[in-house]
């Protein structure tokens, strides 16, 4: 016993069972935070988009969608319609003249709405910065197609 | 050992090493020496003298090891069960997070009535049931008109909720009519449909492009 204390212990019994140690909980660990920094990374282009507060909201799945996305730029007043949540450069829609947006959106809905049939609404991202007027537009363009108009269209919130 | 210990303590110079060295290696024994004597009196003592204590197993059936029978069974005790805890824990986070990131919250609106943005089609409705109307203007300040009051003003969207909370409790409207200015943030737009849930009332939208 006596023989046993701190200074016997200094010669290297501890790297001993160092050595021995069990790494599967160490892996499970590592994991974990690989899993969690991969679903977080994954959330941020979605947290982008600020979407306006409210406190009586309703779930919707997104997957049951068809989803167009409106971004605004507070400092230049500059604004974005995207087809789908992708929000790719490549599903921009022009914004130059209304009556050709409408009809992009018409287009895009109808195609997504005979493409899958199952989708239920039309869900609509709007930014909170974004003009009212512009989110009329693409509601507009949405009551252009012909699918859609036995569907419901959803306005994006976020809870407060 | 007690004779040279007693010694040390008292720090005789009877060593070659310096007093201070000295006295502290026989602090260091004569600690030792107490310890061997406290213990003494408990299990030490007996497992000198052959006693090997309760948690050591009984010799009477233990068998040596024969070559290649010497399998055991890994007893169930033995099995970790951490690891099996973690992968589900995994496994529950992320359903979990994959489950709540399919939802998006959202209003359900009706869709945009004509293709030409303009207030006319107010006047032509009949207005025989008691309404609330909400209007945005181009600098996103609310003027709430109930039967009472004629455009009252409502700079903040907390005053907004208010004033329309307190109208609809005061009268017996059943219908919100919000008038959105085109150029109006979409926030707002949102803030008084927010309001209408809350109160339970009927909605429409309609968006104009005149300045006020």
């Amino acid at each position: 016993m006596a023989d046993e204390d701190p200074i016997e212990l200094r010669n290297g019994r501890r790297n001993k069972e160092d050595a021995e140690l069990d790494m599967t909980a160490m892996i499970d660990v590592t994991f974990l935070l690989l899993a969690f920094f991969v679903v977080v990374s994954k959330m941020d282009p979605q947290k982008t988009i600020d979407l306006p507060l409210a406190s009586v909201t309703f779930n919707v799945p997104e997957k049951n969608c068809v989803v167009m996305v409106a971004t605004a730029d507070a400092e230049t007043e500059t604004f974005k319609v995207y087809k789908g949540s992708a929000m790719n450069e490549a599903d921009l829609v022009s914004l130059d003249d209304p009556d050709l947006l409408e009809e992009e959106v018409g287009a895009y809905v109808e195609g997504e709405f005979s493409l899958h049939p199952t989708k239920e609404a039309v869900l609509i991202k709007g930014e909170g910065d974004v003009r009212t007027g512009l989110i009329e537009m693409i509601k507009r363009g949405v009551n252009l197609s012909e699918l859609a108009k036995s569907r419901k269209i959803h306005v994006a919130v976020e809870e407060k | 050992m007690s004779s040279t210990g007693d010694s040390k303590r008292f720090g005789f110079p009877d060593d070659d090493i310096g007093p201070a060295h000295d006295s502290r290696r026989a602090a260091i024994e004569y600690d030792a020496s107490q310890q061997k004597a406290s213990d003494s009196s408990s299990e030490v003592s007996y497992k000198h003298m052959g006693w090997k204590g309760i948690d050591e197993p009984p010799d009477d059936d233990y068998e040596p090891e024969m070559g290649i029978q010497k399998r055991e069974p890994i007893p169930e005790d033995d099995l970790d069960m951490t690891p099996m805890i973690d992968v589900t824990f995994l496994l529950l986070i992320f359903f979990m997070v994959t489950a709540s990131f399919t939802l998006q919250q959202s209003f359900e609106q009706p869709p945009a009535k004509s293709d030409e943005p303009s207030t006319n089609v107010a006047e032509t409705e009949e207005v025989e049931d008691d309404y609330i109307e909400v209007l945005i203007d181009q600098n996103n300040t609310y003027y709430i008109t109930t039967r009472d009051v004629e455009e009252l003003e409502a700079p903040s969207d907390t005053e907004m909720r208010t004033q329309v909370l307190d109208a609809k409790s005061s009268s017996n409207a059943t219908r919100l009519i919000i008038t959105a200015h085109v150029d109006s943030f979409h926030r707002k737009l949102v803030a008084v449909w927010d309001t209408g849930l809350l109160a339970g009332l009927q909605m429409e939208i309609k968006t104009t492009e005149e300045d006020y």
